[in-house]
């Protein structure tokens, strides 16, 4: 079972990302500084162990499940929200849409001499 | 039947009953995604949460009686959170390559997906909670969980936020870009990550693997960004805010 050691893999780096966070105090997430210390183990590794594919493949396949239990909670508090639907739905849809916009902008005039590799 | 109402009792003290209803409302709705001929509108997700919903108002669990069973399941957040370093280290040579626009235009495009949202709610008369919440609507579920747990906000908001931003953010991608006469799949794939976080990740790979590739960056590189500032600029505002009030 290579997937055992990938997901100890997994663990222990959330771990050591959790103890990072602790001990300085950073407001950031034990699951961030893990995935940021993977990466860079993995480029001073050079290429990815084959038992850590076969653990991260599928929990990354899986994370729309594993975040379900937290997304029904909307509906739970549909009431609770009542008067302030009209903002939060505004921010978000024309929020996006001018984020987007600014995005494809901003690309198109930086990738201007960045030819597409075919 | 006294018996009857035990066996019930029984089952739903057991965390594993949470974690059954949410594997079912899952693969229910994966099927009927698929049934549906995967449609870009409604994505999985939004299915398997009705779905699951609807479950759990017919087995009359209560919404934090069921949160505290499915812990067994979410708690697996962790470890998926640092597996999303494979994939960005997979991505690296990309990185190099096009290091020059990205850095200009990730930071601007990230902060400024968190401000205008904000902005808006601010301006029609928001409350710091939903705020708080809505704050982190581009970036990738489990990342945006702890950012919105740093901030204060509400999980569930946040949520139901990534999903509608998800949805809006193909749908104004596609209209856009058409618009803007933009073909490059690169771009198309970078802005629909950026934006739209996993459910537009999942468009751009409907797209080409290029366009795939692109939108894991960009949900990526807008998950770490945020991430690494959102919580300090957050606390810093409060600072500011408390001083002036005071």
């Amino acid at each position: 079972m290579p997937a055992v050691g990938g997901f100890l893999w997994l663990v222990g780096f959330w771990l050591v990302g959790e103890t990072v966070v602790t001990l300085t105090g950073l407001p950031v997430s034990a699951g961030v500084v893990g995935m940021l210390l993977l990466s860079a183990t993995l480029m001073v590794r050079g290429g990815v162990p084959e038992s850590l594919a076969a653990a991260a493949q599928p929990l990354i396949a899986l994370l729309a499940m594993l975040i379900m239990p937290g997304v029904v909670g909307v509906f739970f508090i549909l009431d609770e929200m009542a008067g302030y639907w009209t903002a939060i739905l505004s921010a978000l849809i024309l929020g996006t849409l001018l984020s987007v916009a600014t995005t494809l902008w901003l690309m198109q005039h930086l990738m201007q001499g960045y030819h597409a590799p075919d | 039947m006294p018996q009857i109402e035990s066996l019930r009792d029984t089952l739903l003290a057991t965390p594993l009953f949470a974690v059954a209803l949410t594997l079912t409302a899952y693969l229910l709705g994966m099927g009927l995604f698929r049934r549906l001929g995967q449609p870009t509108w409604l994505p999985a997700i939004l299915i398997a949460a009705v779905f699951l919903a609807a479950l759990l108002a017919l087995s009359g669990i209560p919404y934090p009686e069921y949160r505290e069973g499915a812990n067994w399941l979410t708690i697996l957040l962790g470890p998926a959170t640092v597996a999303l370093g494979m994939p960005l280290y997979q991505q690296l040579p990309r990185i190099r390559e096009l290091w020059r626009p990205l850095v200009v235009s990730l930071p601007l495009a990230a902060s400024l997906a968190v401000l205008y949202a904000l902005g808006i709610a601010w301006l029609m008369g928001a409350s710091q909670p939903i705020l708080a919440s809505l704050a982190a609507k581009s970036v990738t579920a489990p990342i945006a969980i702890g950012i919105t747990q740093q901030l204060g906000g509400s999980i569930a908001l946040l949520m139901g936020g990534l999903l509608v931003t998800g949805v809006a953010a193909i749908a104004f991608v596609s209209l856009l870009a058409r618009w803007m006469k933009i073909k490059d799949e690169r771009i198309i794939g970078f802005a629909l990550g950026l934006n739209g976080h996993a459910i537009g990740t999942v468009r751009a790979f409907e797209i080409s693997p290029t366009a795939g590739a692109f939108a894991s960056l960009g949900m990526s590189l807008t998950g770490i960004f945020t991430a690494l500032l959102l919580p300090l600029a957050w606390r810093l505002v409060g600072v500011i805010g408390m001083s002036v009030t005071s």
